[in-house]
């Protein structure tokens, strides 16, 4: 369903493709390992816990030493040689998961409700605005949350959890008729 | 054939405080036990009921209890609670300094949680 | 219309005339209007049999307006779509309704059970457990009987095919309970923009002013609702859930909420959502959940006809329904004037008010005088007349003393006794939340004290029984609420409302005196879904329990439903004056959730179905399912368990997958392995200390198999790992250990060696893993195109090379988990489906053989490989598998010294081996004990933990944990089968094929 974009009683669900991904693990408190990281990427590598940038790529935090690169999927395995390389004199890891993720977009004016539905956190846009990540529970799945305005969300998940994530949102959209009180 | 414990996860009640991603239902951790039990250096040196006290002997007092949880739906890291066992009240989350799953972090880490709580 | 509400009042209430609504109860055709509860209707309906009661099968009738009625039990609906234990009074009225009575089989109005009745005296408390528990070996015909009779409702017999959901929300303040002192919190709450959620379990907002003629700041109380509601309404981020019990008050201040959802008009079963359960994570709590009133325990007080004054109240003005035409009101307080009042003011007569106090009421007395309604002061109701219906009314005069003997000396006729006991805040979340309670003595209630978690009770719900204390305290805690989250609170004033009437004081009446003696006392009923009586408790006293909790158990007090909503303060103070304490020093139970009953439908939310639980798929899963294959579930996987062909059961299948490839070739999709990339300049430092062998001692391009024990010696987890670089790890980890094994590592390099610069990274889901296993696997991969030499001298056993096949970059491993020639692929899932299908296309000329996990099992059994989780339990270590040439004597690792504990040296531990059925045909059940000899009683010496047909060997073969079993090869054995005679088998080396493991090296 839904993968013309139409809003669905409110909310849009959609799988984004052609997506690509890395994962980097180095010490933040390196300054010059992350230098060269954000130079190879050509934007800042978010330090603040739960935060992303946004430039040629989204870097979202994970972890005080490990972040999510999501860009297009026929750069992914390029940029990841080409920042191996770069940091190879660090201590450094980076992996192409390009295939171990799949990302989805949950549009409309329902969203927030929805997956207040099976995410714990307090998603007021006062508590997490856009540009705020976080990894959580979504329904019985660990995610990656982003907000990427007042009305859209990304969500990253692990591929294996991909079907029954795209299954729990569109059950979770379903009710979604003309009226509903949000949290 | 499934070689895992089947990992139920409870009501989300307690939140805890993730000393990374700050406060986040309990559902998104997993309890690492009792925190402070330090790895002794040379294992051989012990007896085995030395040895059979840092396997297997836990204090499990009532009141205040020091323990280590997992973000494990998050930032996968692990760090420390200190949690009263009555009351379930948290009294403090403090990231690990390493050498010592007790020991907790240098001084400025933990007054920045401090500031958050 | 009159005929079929008799006792409907021609005008009045908050129902709505113009929209009749037609149900049922038990099978009768009903009406009410729109705003009614099934309770309200089946009243005004003139029904006031409801149910039998529990034990003694005594006819009872509607007692109470809300959530602390006992009686009226009903099963609501049909079929798979039945709510079973709904209490009537808060099931709203919706057309087409159909309710039954749930006890009293097979009619509230002939029961058979009802003879019970007759030996009431001998089914005192605790009767079940002195009776029923001999003979011991009887129980379960006494159960299956008791059981039966008891009939609360009945389960529904299909899946539900409503829709359930569950909402997080959090918020800064939660007002709990909307009634005066809920309105005015949540309204200075939101007015000082906080974020507030407000609740109530009555579907409209107002609490008693529902029921209540009071004006608010000039106006009639229900514009007063109205127009606070509005404002609510109109801001942002204050959220309105009517008909939603708070029923959970847990640990840091998370709440449950249960709404019950709207049925649109003409809705069906299964259209919307029936029920949400919102889980309120809340930074203030304000408890306003108002007060229950208790009843008087005289005899015969459980007589249908016998209410609670406040209720009889809210059907005369709420719902506009006259429960009786002729009453007395029996009260110790001023609270039930008003009841008598609004019964004189609906048409109906008032025989008198009977007041235990001697001065009687303040000025409420004397406006029930000025409309002439008789009072008699200082006098009791002390038994009822009737039985399906209160028909007349005993009344004596009250000396004071509850365990005197009284004659009634005035009767009067009546169809209805509205009593009044006094009032009990509902202090249930006060005290979930671990609040403290306090024994009021001027109010006769416990009060909420110390709270333990953030939060403030106000309004009745906190002792305050007046109007103008509801409106101004409910300010009050709603400003403190804001203050103590660092918000200004709005300027809100305090309504207006008419001075409160001048009160006398309520006075104890715990127990009325009888007629007779002192074992009458058996009908003075204190908790009614119970049958508990005062005489239970004087038995539970007499027979030495002096704790309030054990008393509970040993009489039922307070077990049903409604959790003793009515009868806990009386059955408690009635055995403080038996003990000849104060009620505080007996004390009170302990509330925990839920406050109301909650439907299991609500509490699984969404997670039913195919989203029970997370279902995990590999990449290729959607080829497995179009090839019909049966899934097996190993953890959250779904995994292919074999490929039936044209027909083929389970044993055909595998045995033809098995020969395949040990004859050709077969592949299976393996992907679900987990998988970590381990990489720093620490890292062969820090695998030395997980793993058992000698990891330094890889090569670049080696792999090597490797088990994790835990710090106590025992496996954990085993895989193959692969060097890819100078500090460089590829490890595999079994399917449902994957997590675990992460979090292992993870936790030694995070917080006992942070000194090791070591990443680790999951890497399950990015590669898929396909392998490709038999004699003609080179071939494949010959066939599909490779860029790297395949031949053994090239690419040897246990080694991994990066290369591309069929054009696809991928990751190869000599590695075999069969014992044949192998290849495992590792490749990007992106790319796996189309990998898998180029397989199936170039493997054609070999009759490729799709293996699923059955034949996997037995491949690897009939090597004796371990599947660690299934030959191993936690229980067992390297050294019992016979893995000693894998443990390193150069170096130390977790576990290593626990090897060492004699525990784990003892010579008769179970050891891995293998089993040979004598009889050469029958497979063991894996999990089968085997005995040593076959004298009685047999030693148990172990059990199996893996057994399957060989089809390759042609028998059956097993594996199995036998103590000291490696010193015993040769030796013959039992395997207790059950209904036969235990069967010889024979002790033999795990490894039945290959021994030598030629087949792999080729």
């Amino acid at each position: 369903m839904s993968d013309n974009g139409l809003p669905l009683s409110g909310v849009a669900i959609s799988v984004r493709s052609g997506r690509g991904f890395l994962n980097l693990r180095l010490n933040p408190h390196h300054g010059q390992a992350v230098e060269t990281a954000e130079r190879v990427l050509g934007q800042p590598i978010p330090q603040a816990a739960n935060t992303f940038t946004n430039g040629g790529h989204e870097v979202y935090w994970l972890g005080p030493d490990e972040w999510l690169i999501a860009n297009v999927a026929e750069r992914a395995a390029a940029l990841g040689s080409e920042l191996a390389e770069a940091l190879g004199g660090f201590h450094a890891a980076v992996n192409d998961v390009s295939g171990g993720n799949v990302e989805l977009l949950v549009r409309g004016a329902e969203a927030r409700a929805v997956l207040a539905k099976g995410c714990a956190l307090d998603l007021h846009p006062r508590e997490f605005a856009p540009g705020q990540c976080a990894q959580t529970g979504l329904g019985r799945a660990a995610v990656l949350l982003a907000a990427v305005d007042p009305s859209s969300y990304a969500i990253v998940v692990r591929r294996s959890f991909s079907d029954y994530v795209h299954r729990w949102l569109e059950n979770a959209a379903r009710p979604h008729r003309a009226r509903f009180s949000a949290p | 054939m499934n070689t895992a414990p089947r990992r139920w996860r409870t009501s989300t009640v307690l939140l805890i405080e993730c000393p990374w991603c700050g406060p986040r239902a309990e559902t998104e951790f997993s309890y690492g036990g009792e925190a402070g039990i330090e790895r002794p250096a040379d294992p051989y040196a012990l007896s085995d009921a030395e040895w059979a006290d840092y396997l297997f002997f836990r204090r499990n007092p009532r009141g205040a209890h020091r323990e280590l949880w997992n973000h494990a739906q998050g930032c996968r890291r692990w760090f420390g609670v200190e949690r009263d066992t009555v009351s379930y009240r948290i009294e403090k989350s403090y990231r690990l300094s390493g050498a010592g799953s007790a020991r907790p972090a240098a001084a400025h880490i933990e007054a920045s949680e401090e500031k958050r709580r | 219309m009159a005929a079929a509400q008799p006792n409907r009042l021609p005008q009045g209430g908050r129902i709505d005339r113009s929209r009749p609504l037609a149900f049922s109860f038990d099978g009768r055709a009903c009406e009410g209007f729109a705003g009614d509860t099934l309770a309200s209707a089946l009243m005004a309906g003139g029904v006031s049999l409801v149910g039998r009661s529990f034990k003694l099968r005594r006819p009872r009738g509607i007692v109470g307006s809300g959530a602390e009625e006992p009686n009226a039990i009903m099963q609501i609906g049909e079929g798979a779509a039945a709510q079973p234990n709904l209490q009537a009074t808060q099931v709203e009225l919706r057309e087409g309704l159909k309710a039954r009575s749930t006890r009293g089989w097979p009619g509230v109005r002939f029961d058979i059970g009802a003879v019970n009745n007759l030996f009431g005296r001998l089914l005192g408390a605790g009767f079940y457990y002195k009776t029923f528990m001999w003979p011991r070996s009887w129980w379960k015909h006494y159960e299956h009987a008791i059981r039966k009779s008891a009939g609360f409702g009945q389960a529904p017999d299909g899946p539900d095919p409503d829709r359930y959901e569950h909402m997080n929300a959090h918020c800064d303040v939660l007002v709990a309970g909307g009634g005066p002192a809920g309105l005015m919190a949540a309204l200075t709450a939101a007015k000082s923009g906080a974020r507030v959620i407000l609740a109530d379990e009555q579907n409209e907002f107002g609490g008693s002013l529902l029921a209540s003629d009071a004006s608010i700041d000039g106006v009639p109380a229900a514009e007063w609702i109205a127009s606070v509601v509005a404002e609510l309404r109109g801001l942002e981020d204050c959220v309105l859930l009517p008909s939603s019990t708070v029923f959970g008050y847990h640990d840091h201040n998370f709440l449950t909420i249960a709404e019950r959802c709207p049925v649109r008009p003409g809705g069906q079963a299964g259209a919307g959502v029936r029920e949400r359960l919102w889980r309120v994570r809340a930074r203030q709590v304000v408890l306003a959940q108002g007060s229950l009133e208790r009843p008087l325990a005289f005899c015969n007080n459980d007589r249908p006809g016998v209410m609670l004054a406040s209720a009889v109240s809210t059907y005369v003005e709420r719902y506009a329904v006259l429960p009786g035409r002729r009453a007395v009101v029996f009260t110790n307080n001023d609270s039930a004037y008003r009841t008598a009042i609004s019964l004189s003011g609906a048409g109906a007569e008032v025989a008198a008010i009977v007041d235990s106090r001697p001065g009687g009421a303040g000025e409420l007395g004397v406006r029930a005088q000025a409309l002439g309604i008789p009072v008699l002061a200082g006098h009791v109701v002390s038994e009822v007349a009737g039985r399906s219906r209160v028909t007349g009314a005993g009344i004596a005069r009250w000396s004071g003393d509850s365990w005197s003997n009284v004659r009634s000396t005035i009767r009067m006729d009546c169809d209805l006794v509205a009593v009044s006991g006094g009032w009990s805040p509902v202090v249930h979340l006060h005290s979930q939340a671990g609040g403290r309670l306090a024994w009021d003595e001027s109010r006769l209630c416990f009060l909420p004290a110390e709270a333990r978690q953030a939060h403030v009770s106000a309004g009745a719900g906190n002792g305050k029984w007046s109007l103008g204390e509801c409106l101004a305290e409910g300010l009050h805690a709603g400003a403190a609420a804001v203050s103590k989250l660092g918000l200004k609170p709005a300027g809100v004033m305090t309504p207006h409302t008419a001075a409160g009437a001048g009160e006398n004081p309520i006075e104890p009446l715990w127990r009325v005196p009888a007629a007779r003696d002192a074992d009458r006392c058996s009908r003075q009923f204190i908790d009614f879904q119970n049958d508990t009586t005062v005489a239970d408790i004087r038995l539970a006293a007499r027979e030495g329990y002096r704790n309030v909790e054990h008393v509970k158990r040993y009489t039922a007090l307070g077990f049903g439903t409604d959790q003793g909503k009515l009868g806990n303060i009386n059955g408690m103070a009635v055995l403080a004056d038996i003990l000849g304490k104060p009620i505080p020093e007996v004390g009170t139970t302990t509330f925990r959730p839920a406050y109301t009953p909650v439907s299991f439908g609500v509490c699984a939310g969404e997670s039913v179905g195919d989203l029970y639980d997370p279902v995990r798929t590999t990449a290729i899963h959607e080829w497995h399912e179009a090839a019909g294959a049966p899934m097996e579930t190993v953890g959250q996987w779904r995994r292919p368990w074999y490929f039936p062909r044209d027909g083929e059961d389970l044993h055909a299948a595998v045995a033809r997958e098995c020969l395949a490839v040990r004859k050709s070739l077969g592949v299976m999709d393996a992907s679900t392995l987990g998988k970590i990339d381990a990489c720093g300049p620490d890292v062969v430092e820090f695998l030395e200390r997980i793993y058992t062998h000698n990891v330094g001692r890889m090569k670049v391009g080696r792999c090597a198999y490797g088990v994790i024990p835990g710090e106590d010696g025992m496996l954990m987890d085993d895989g193959v790992m692969a060097r890819t670089g100078e500090q460089r790890f590829y490890l595999t980890t079994t399917t449902g250990g994957a997590a675990a094994v992460l979090d292992w590592m993870e936790k030694w390099l995070q917080t006992e060696w942070p000194e090791l610069e070591v990443y680790l990274t999951s890497l399950t889901d990015h590669y898929s893993t396909i392998a490709a296993a038999g004699p003609n696997s080179r071939s494949l991969l010959e066939r599909l195109g490779c860029d790297i030499p395949l031949d053994k001298e090239s690419f040897p056993f246990m080694t991994t090379k990066p290369a591309v096949l069929a054009g696809i970059p991928v990751t190869l491993f000599r590695v075999s988990f069969s014992g044949e020639l192998a290849f495992e692929i590792n490749i990007d899932s992106n790319n796996a489906l189309a990998m898998w299908r180029k397989i199936m296309e170039a493997g054609a000329e070999f009759d490729v053989t799709p293996y699923g996990t059955e034949a996997m099992h037995v491949l690897r059994a009939e090597k004796g490989f371990i599947i660690a989780g299934q030959d191993t339990d936690g229980s067992v270590t390297p050294v019992d598998l016979g893995m000693n040439w894998l443990l390193s004597r150069e170096k130390d690792f977790l576990g290593k010294r626990s090897l060492q504990r004699p525990d784990c040296l003892r010579e008769d531990r179970k050891q891995w081996v293998g089993l040979l059925s004598q009889d050469g045909r029958t497979v063991l059940l894996e999990g089968t004990q085997l005995i040593g000899d076959t004298g009685k009683p047999a030693a148990m010496c172990g059990h199996v933990t893996s057994s399957y047909f060989s089809a390759c060997l042609g028998h059956p073969i097993a594996l199995a944990l036998v103590a000291g079993g490696r010193q015993r090869k040769g030796e013959t054995i039992h395997a207790a089968l059950s209904g036969r005679d235990p069967l010889p088998v024979r002790i033999v080396s795990p490894v039945f094929y290959d021994p030598r493991g030629m087949r792999q090296h080729v």
